[in-house]
């Protein structure tokens, strides 16, 4: 309740008090998600692309996903890298606040799911930093831990490729954050009926 | 924005039908609108009497059973695999659910909504009729594969909802042109028609209303008996009125009415009644054709077989023969019989399919199985084992003779591969060098085997020891059974290998006489009953038939059972094990065919405690065999 109050205070973008707006009510909905960066530091790595795709009622709607590239363009200039790929590829490409913003509004107060799902909701709150924005609220699940809850083990690393095998669910070749979004999409389903949550 | 997933489910979707007749464009904004469903193991998707979804399912992996239930017994209708489509109930009709679909396995399906679809049948004929038949095969009879996809009448799914007995319903083909004369035709030449068109009866007619019919035993009845002239008009000897039934009648009530009424012919009309055009007409023998799952049909069948694809069909037929053989209680015996032969019949055939294409063979051979198919125990698929053996050939010539055989092996394992047996995990086929030889390397590596057991030759498996030839030569095969044989006598290193090889199972019951269960891996918590109750009686049997040099029987149970006449003081303890073995092997097989399985675990959750009790009870029984083991071989070298 003080949070909000805070929030109120202070002059925030328009997307985000709407975003703030949204939490009065508890989701049903969960958005599996899914990116790409160039790096594991969110302090100096940026993130390359998102996938995402929303679960409700135990089952993935296809129709909402949210996939976007975001036009790092000093990153690649100053790592030299190709940006073929980004001209070339057909995903809607967006300049990073854009982006951010996109997806902001996307999520909406929905449960995140994700393999290593603290990272990229870090690496999001960079950006959120960036543009004068709070932290992301949603809660959060991680399908790696989800898995060692399963079987009792807390030791153990799980990479998403593994758990793929584990849960016997095949992967495309061309691996993009999308792909690996719908992945982890399948892999939570699973995970949720086993764990037996609702 | 753009949707890479949706693309994905779209390019998977246009494999099959009847997506296939739809465009790019479409199939993504189908894609677009799918829910993807996770079904757990044995998890229901809808049952009976549940009220329709707003959607219909494509399975996107795994396996899906369709089924309903009548009498309180669950009747398998359909196998759903990736990429068919069920559930289309909500299309056609309004009421509830008549079948459940539940998840053999762990699947995953497509849910595409009905709202969505719509559109797109009625824009596409070809996708109309695709589902109209989808519709109608999954509420058919399984076991008629062929005729997936093709539809007797345009009407059946009318007659659907009417018919509660969906499952007898299956298509039945007859004569669609009948012979039909008026009712002044001569006796003669309606005899004279009826020869040249060879067919046992003849339709009367009156503007094409049937009036009656004329068979065979109505011309020997009556013509031949003398009663009546050759030169009679046929109106005086035709049977009238005539049977009539409509032109979807299903197979079982085309038999009620041939029972009924005491005839051999049904007539078909247009509405059913004697007073519409005749359509054509259905005899006992169409009949038996429909149900053309019977042994001998089988055998015909893959007698001219072409591909691996035909093989595979018939193989499909022979597990549904041993499935309802099963339910209908026929002793297990006869099923090994028939199936032995009908597999023996395949893998032969492979063998000549293969011939077929590498032309003749350079020297005679003999190819033969081993394990479970030597032995003639095989109901399920399992892995393929096989050896071949070729007679000696000159020095030079070996290695292109060995080259055609293993080439020759190649294609037949193959193809039974594709058949559906997996090929063997431990390479015991004729395709691997070392199992396909000629007859003198083949002699000394029987000598080795049982002159030095267990040296350097641990690998080696007792299934080697069971074989029966598939196809070529049989004096191959005897010169072998010979040289096991002769190297028997007086070898008690070999009897102690393979004493001490059957006894070392993992033993089937705790000290607590409760269950050993797996412990650990895939199939924990279930029970082993091919490692810990029937190889120990298979192992045993083979033993102890080499040691009282019974030649020529391979099989388990008549193992036993002839063992029980050459050794008389020990009578009981294998006429006992006879039994069990034929009970185990039956829990297996009931296992194997509800889940598509080799059938080796067994979950004891899911059967009665009185048959639980009844497999205790069995497996004590094999203690007897072990002590007898034990007993006779005074096992030592290798314990």
């Amino acid at each position: 309740m003080i949070d909000w109050i805070k929030n109120i205070n202070k002059d925030y973008p328009e997307f985000w008090k709407l975003y703030l707006t949204k939490f009065e009510s508890k989701s049903k909905r969960f958005v599996v998600l899914s990116t790409e960066t160039t790096g594991l530091n969110p302090a100096k790595d940026v993130v390359l692309s998102f996938g995402a795709i929303g679960v409700v009622n135990d089952t993935i709607l296809i129709g909402d996903t949210f996939e976007v590239v975001i036009l790092q363009y000093k990153f690649l200039h100053d790592h030299g890298l190709s940006n073929e790929f980004l001209i070339e590829s057909k995903q809607t490409k967006l300049a990073e606040p854009q982006a951010i913003q996109a997806f902001v509004d996307y999520i909406g107060n929905a449960v995140l799911v994700g393999h290593r799902i603290h990272f990229d909701i870090e690496m999001i709150n960079e950006v959120l930093d960036k543009m004068q924005c709070g932290r992301l609220k949603n809660e959060a699940l991680d399908i790696e831990i989800m898995h060692r809850k399963l079987l009792d083990i807390n030791d153990k690393m799980f990479s998403l490729d593994e758990l793929c095998k584990v849960y016997k669910i095949v992967q495309n070749e061309r691996v993009t954050a999308s792909d690996d979004a719908y992945s982890i999409a399948l892999l939570f389903l699973k995970l949720k009926s086993r764990l037996g949550f609702n | 924005m753009s949707n890479s997933i949706a693309e994905r489910i779209a390019d998977f979707l246009k494999e099959f039908l009847p997506f296939n007749h739809l465009s790019h464009d479409e199939l993504i904004e189908i894609a677009t609108s799918i829910r993807v469903v996770n079904l757990e193991k044995h998890k229901t998707l809808f049952q009976i009497d549940d009220k329709l979804h707003d959607s219909f399912y494509v399975v996107a992996s795994g396996v899906i059973n369709l089924s309903v239930v009548a009498d309180a017994e669950e009747t398998l209708l359909n196998k759903c695999y990736t990429g068919d489509v069920f559930g289309l109930r909500p299309f056609f009709a309004k009421n509830n659910y008549m079948m459940t679909a539940k998840a053999r396995e762990e699947s995953i399906v497509y849910a595409l909504p009905i709202k969505t679809f719509k559109p797109f049948v009625a824009q596409n004929t070809e996708v109309l009729d695709f589902l109209l038949e989808s519709f109608a095969t999954n509420t058919r009879n399984p076991l008629d594969k062929e005729n997936r996809g093709k539809l007797i009448t345009d009407n059946v799914f009318s007659e659907q909802k009417s018919s509660n007995e969906i499952q007898y319903f299956q298509s039945l083909s007859y004569n669609k042109t009948p012979l039909k004369i008026s009712s002044q035709t001569l006796a003669k030449d309606a005899a004279q028609l009826m020869t040249e068109n060879i067919i046992d009866s003849v339709i009367i007619t009156d503007q094409n209303y049937p009036i009656g019919i004329v068979t065979d035993t109505d011309l020997r009845a009556k013509i031949v008996t003398g009663r009546f002239p050759i030169t009679v008009t046929i109106d005086k000897i035709m049977s009238s009125p005539v049977i009539t039934v409509p032109e979807n009648v299903s197979v079982a009530e085309a038999q009620l009415l041939l029972l009924k009424y005491n005839v051999t012919h049904l007539c078909v009309t247009g509405d059913g009644s004697d007073k519409s055009e005749v359509k054509g007409i259905i005899a006992e023998h169409d009949l038996i054709v429909a149900q053309a799952n019977n042994p001998g049909v089988l055998i015909k069948e893959i007698k001219r077989a072409l591909t691996a694809k035909e093989l595979k069909q018939i193989r499909e037929k022979l597990t549904d023969l041993i499935q309802s053989s099963i339910v209908k209680n026929i002793p297990l015996p006869h099923i090994y019989n028939i199936s032995g032969e009908i597999i023996s019949a395949i893998i032969k055939r492979a063998v000549e399919l293969a011939i077929l294409d590498l032309g003749s063979p350079p020297a005679r051979f003999a190819w033969l199985s081993i394990g479970s198919q030597g032995r003639k125990e095989q109901l399920l698929l399992t892995d393929q084992d096989s050896i071949l053996v070729f007679e000696d050939v000159a020095a030079d010539k070996y290695r292109d003779v060995k080259d055609y055989f293993l080439k020759l092996s190649k294609r037949a394992t193959t193809t039974l591969e594709k058949v559906g047996y997996n090929y063997c995990p431990n390479d015991h086929m004729a395709s691997n060098m070392l199992w396909c030889k000629s007859l003198t390397d083949w002699i000394k590596q029987y000598d080795n085997w049982m002159k030095m057991p267990g040296e350097k030759s641990n690998e080696i498996s007792s299934i080697f020891f069971d074989y029966e030839i598939a196809f070529g030569e049989g004096k191959i095969e005897d010169t072998i059974t010979n040289v096991i044989f002769k190297n028997v006598k007086n070898n008690a290193l070999f009897f102690d290998y393979l004493g001490n090889d059957a006894l070392k199972k993992p033993a089937p019951l705790n000290f607590f006489k409760k269950f050993n269960l797996e412990e650990e891996g895939e199939y924990k918590g279930k029970f082993d009953i091919k490692t810990r109750a029937i190889m120990p009686l298979v192992d045993g049997a083979r033993l102890l038939a080499i040691n009282l040099n019974l030649r020529g029987i391979n099989n388990t149970y008549i193992r036993f059972k002839q063992l029980a006449i050459v050794d008389p003081k020990f009578s009981e303890v294998y006429l006992n094990c006879a039994d069990a073995f034929l009970i185990f092997s039956k829990f297996r097989t009931l296992e194997g065919l509800k889940n598509d399985s080799s059938g080796q675990f067994i979950n004891l959750e899911e059967i009665s405690k009185a048959d639980k009790e009844k497999l205790k009870n069995t497996l004590s029984a094999m203690k007897d065999l072990e002590d007898l083991i034990k007993d006779k071989f005074q096992l030592t070298q290798f314990s």
